[in-house]
């Protein structure tokens, strides 16, 4: 079976967190190069290292990994203002 | 110190390291059938050095030797995923070179040992039932 590719915003929450590779890899787990084949979407975590991750950011997971691309944080919050306006 | 080369690059090297060793054991049979001449001499020396400098490029510098034999408790899971992708590639591959290299001589002495050919079809059918045969053994429920 093929897997879909799983899209996730860690490189925005790593750089906005002032994080390197290294040290989310240490943090998580894993290899620093595994933190580069995440970033660019080319690996799917399982779901224990995608758990690690969302702990890690302190975020839910579906706010992290999606199926589907994702918006800018930026556009996401506009939405959520909008939707609380009415 | 970790060296990054190119897929490409991998690539000519993979090839380039097989074919260097193909090329010193062709040396090595010209010479002990045919005789020592100065240029098959050269030739199989120049074929080591080329295999053994290939060799630490490709597997030693890229640090992919000491992935390969990592055990699997101390590697992440991606790693594992690769190793295990590349480790069924090689079992495959393996399996064909040997059983195509024990078939030749197997058929170049059938007529003299047939034992040979009864142990080509003994390790036909061991590598072809034995990753059921393991999974039968290990899993749980199939």
């Amino acid at each position: 079976m093929k897997s879909r590719r799983i899209y996730n915003r860690i490189s925005v929450l790593r750089e906005e967190r002032d994080v390197s590779r290294k040290e989310l890899a240490e943090r998580i787990g894993v290899n620093f190069q595994t933190v580069g084949y995440l970033e660019r979407e080319e690996y799917n975590p399982s779901l224990d290292l995608a758990f690690r991750i969302s702990e890690y950011f302190n975020l839910p997971v579906e706010l992290i990994f999606s199926t589907e691309p994702l918006r800018p944080m930026s556009e996401e919050l506009l939405n959520h203002k909008n939707i609380e306006r009415g | 110190m970790k060296v990054a080369i190119s897929k490409p690059n991998r690539r000519i090297a993979v090839v380039a390291n097989y074919g260097c060793v193909l090329l010193f054991l062709a040396s090595f049979y010209i010479g002990k059938y045919y005789g020592w001449s100065v240029e098959v001499i050269a030739g199989a020396i120049v074929t080591a050095a080329t295999a053994v400098i290939t060799f630490i490029i490709l597997h030693i510098r890229t640090r992919l030797w000491k992935l390969v034999h990592t055990k699997a408790e101390k590697l992440d899971e991606r790693q594992i995923q690769v190793t295990h992708e590349s480790l069924r590639y090689s079992y495959a591959i393996f399996t064909v070179v040997s059983l195509l290299v024990l078939m030749c001589i197997a058929l170049s002495a059938g007529r003299h040992n047939s034992n040979l050919i009864l142990v080509f079809a003994s390790l036909l059918y061991l590598a072809h039932t034995l990753p059921s045969s393991v999974m039968a053994w290990t899993e749980k429920e199939v």
